[in-house]
């Protein structure tokens, strides 16, 4: 499952990153690293996603939101 | 002696001793940098470029403890000294200076309460570089307002570092940063005795690849130990307002329409609120001052060549470059509301899809909406583009934008040469005007902007709040007088230089009076008319045409009037019916084929250089290098589009 799967309202857990190496090095900065929660917020026009990771906001566009691979948590704080 | 400056090579004054002690902001964007700059300096900073660069950085005086002065640098909002955009890499190469010699005294990190945990990788970075550093602790009503609360003693103690909680929106806790400050650099810059054992950067810049991911780990890892230490929640995470509002601002049904009402009204503002401020401004300096300054230079018997100089060059000038002032205004308060309100952020995300497939990046939307107005206020809105490059790409093709200057060249001569089909004329050069935006944007991205590779979208949202006039206010006016600065020599000498071109005598009667002679008599139109052959090949090389595209490099607006003069008065001293002239001049001129001239001098209107004020915008945002290319790159395509208009045209009519 990737980010770009997920409906809004739903929380995950951070899987590998599929993307480009320095798109790659761009969102671990921010902290889009393996087993980080994120919290999917809303959708926006295009397919690209709001989420909330940690206490931050992010929109993330549709291509960059399929190279993310996350599972599900079911109970978890973010 | 520090840490610090013993690794700097300094002595225990750090560098530079009896010199003004640098002290630097440094922190990511939107978490208060730029505001706290302002509020610690009185809002009176000047923003400029880092010599050498294009990256623009505000200096300004602050006293920490109302004692000696130091300086205040508000360097480019970054998250990492990784850096991603050359204005990032500009804070790393100050802090990594080899020599020490551009390397600040003191680091101000700016540390977002509500997100800690990003804030504190950054801090790590900084205490890496061995350059003394102190934490101003921001946003902490954003994070008590989500239940968070940031223990400054607790986040002090395992920093080893000062941590002052500031509100600098409300001017609150800037004394305590100042006595911290002051404290810091009297005992020679502040470093934790125990610097937190975190990777924090690759000194010889290899950041790339599993090694960079690595080390971004174990910050955070090692900012997770500190949050859990110093940050207090109370109540379970649940969606703030800013959440619940970007579900139905961002959304695919309600995000397009807000965008397009936004920028509708954004256009609105800088077209028909300013406009008539721009005229009244243009009217007051032709009007009253320069009937008042000719009046006088009159009485006192001035001669005809200093009036001329006074009244048609410098107050001419002062007064084109002042008419553009209240545009600026305009444009700066919306940048300012719209980056302070948190809007621009969603703004780039609902239009990123539409940017990209133009080939631009999302946030490229303002400058080009903005530019159908007026390319000056345009090209400055190219700084809400984080990277360098993209700023210069941009900036090099807001002039293809068709601005509402042209549109009077475009309504007069439509009107003369094709009557009801007018209409149809204008629109085609507005659609033209969108096609050169995108196919030069192509060209330049295949050629001279290769490395801008379309990345991804991962855009930080600042919480939604209610901009602050103060904040609103200290930006545009910093702007403003960065604009002033940079426009306002370029803009007065070239007017004056047109002026001085059209009323030197040449060829004219004998005798004839410096400022006295015919437009066709001057050394304007003396190089009108060796210039008028290049314009053949389109139909239009005719020195009237010529003089017209002459001054219009100046202004758009002379265009008409420059037409008007030349034609000039007939044998019985009345103004010559200008639509007459115009049709025989381009008639003549084209060998019988003046309605694919008159198109092809629309086309070479729109594409070429809009103004000297754009040029001088321009020079400031992307550097003179660029503008040169830019200029020459619009003759370029504005002669070939022009020519190809006239041979394919002239194939009909």
């Amino acid at each position: 499952m990737t980010l770009h799967d997920c409906a809004p309202g739903v929380r995950v857990r951070l899987g590998r990153l599929r993307l480009p190496g320095p798109d790659r090095l761009r969102l671990s900065g921010l902290g889009f690293l393996p087993g980080h929660e994120v919290l999917v917020i809303g959708r926006g026009a295009a397919g690209g996603l709001v989420v909330a990771l940690g206490d931050a906001r992010y929109a993330v566009d549709a291509d960059t939101a399929r190279g993310i691979r996350v599972t599900a948590v079911v109970d978890s704080h973010v | 002696m520090s840490r610090a400056c013993a690794a700097a090579g300094r002595g225990s004054a750090c560098r530079r001793d009896g010199a003004v002690p640098v002290v630097a902001l440094v922190g990511a964007p939107n978490v208060g940098k730029s505001t706290l700059f302002n509020a610690l300096t009185g809002a009176r900073g000047r923003v400029g470029n880092w010599p050498g660069t294009t990256v623009h950085v505000a200096r300004g005086t602050w006293r920490p403890d109302g004692g000696a002065p130091v300086e205040l640098l508000d360097l480019p909002g970054t998250r990492s000294l990784v850096p991603h955009s050359p204005d990032e890499a500009l804070t790393r190469s100050l802090l990594l200076a080899p020599d020490g010699a551009e390397r600040p005294d003191l680091v101000v990190v700016t540390a977002d309460a509500a997100n800690l945990a990003g804030s504190l990788c950054l801090i790590a970075e900084v205490l890496g570089t061995g350059v003394p550093c102190a934490v101003a602790l921001t946003m902490t009503d954003v994070a008590a307002a989500r239940g968070t609360t940031v223990d400054a003693g607790a986040l002090a103690a395992l920093l080893g570092v000062p941590v002052v909680p500031v509100l600098p929106r409300r001017r609150r806790g800037l004394a305590g940063l100042g006595d911290a400050v002051g404290r810091a650099l009297a005992d020679g810059g502040t470093l934790p005795q125990d610097l937190p054992d975190v990777p924090a950067y690759a000194p010889d810049g290899d950041d790339d690849g599993e090694a960079g991911i690595a080390r971004a780990e174990a910050r955070y890892a090692w900012a997770h130990e500190v949050l859990a230490q110093v940050r207090t929640r109370q109540g379970a995470f649940r969606p703030t307002l800013s959440d619940r509002a970007d579900r139905v601002l961002t959304s695919g049904r309600f995000g397009g329409p807000l965008f397009l009402a936004v920028m509708w009204l954004v256009f609105t503002a800088t077209t028909t609120v300013a406009k008539p401020l721009q005229d009244g401004l243009a009217a007051l300096f032709a009007g009253p001052v320069a009937g008042g300054a000719a009046a006088a230079l009159g009485a006192v018997h001035a001669p005809a060549w200093l009036s001329g100089l006074v009244v048609d060059g410098l107050i001419a000038g002062v007064g084109q470059l002042l008419s553009f002032v209240p545009l600026m205004v305009v444009m700066f308060v919306l940048m300012a509301v719209l980056e302070d309100s948190g809007y621009m952020a969603r703004a780039a995300f609902v239009v990123d899809r539409l940017m990209r497939w133009l080939g631009l990046p999302g946030r490229a939307f303002l400058p080009v909406v903005v530019g159908f107005g007026c390319n000056v206020p345009a090209l400055s809105a190219v700084r809400v583009l984080g990277d360098r490059r993209q700023r210069m790409l941009v900036g090099m093709i807001i002039p293809y934008v068709s601005c509402s200057a042209r549109l009077t060249v475009y309504v007069l001569l439509a009107s003369i040469f094709f009557g009801s089909a007018a209409g149809t004329v204008v629109f085609a050069l507005y659609v033209l005007s969108v096609l050169l935006v995108i196919g030069v944007g192509m060209l330049l991205r295949r050629t001279l902007f290769r490395e801008l590779r379309g990345e991804a979208l991962v855009l930080e949202l600042p919480p939604y709040r209610l901009p602050a006039v103060r904040v609103v206010g200290a930006q545009t006016w910093q702007r403003l007088v960065a604009f002033l600065r940079t426009a306002g020599g370029v803009v007065v000498a070239a007017v004056t230089a047109v002026w001085l071109c059209s009323a030197v005598p040449l060829g004219a009667a004998p005798g004839t009076e410096f400022g006295a002679a015919p437009a066709g008599h001057s050394v304007l139109g003396a190089a009108s008319r060796a210039v008028a052959p290049a314009f053949s090949p389109a139909g239009f090389g005719d020195w009237h045409a010529a003089a017209a595209l002459g001054t219009g490099f100046v202004a758009k607006e002379a265009v008409v009037s420059t037409l008007a003069q030349t034609y000039g008065a007939d044998d019985a001293g009345r103004p010559r019916e200008l639509g007459a002239e115009l049709r025989a001049t381009f008639d003549r001129a084209s060998g019988g084929h003046p309605l694919p001239a008159v198109l092809a001098f629309l086309v070479f209107v729109l594409a070429y250089t809009p103004c000297m004020t754009t040029i001088a915008a321009q020079w400031q945002e992307i550097g003179p290098r660029m503008t040169l290319t830019a200029t020459g790159l619009q003759l370029a395509v504005a002669w070939l589009l022009s020519v190809a208009v006239f041979r394919i045209g002239s194939l009909w009519w």
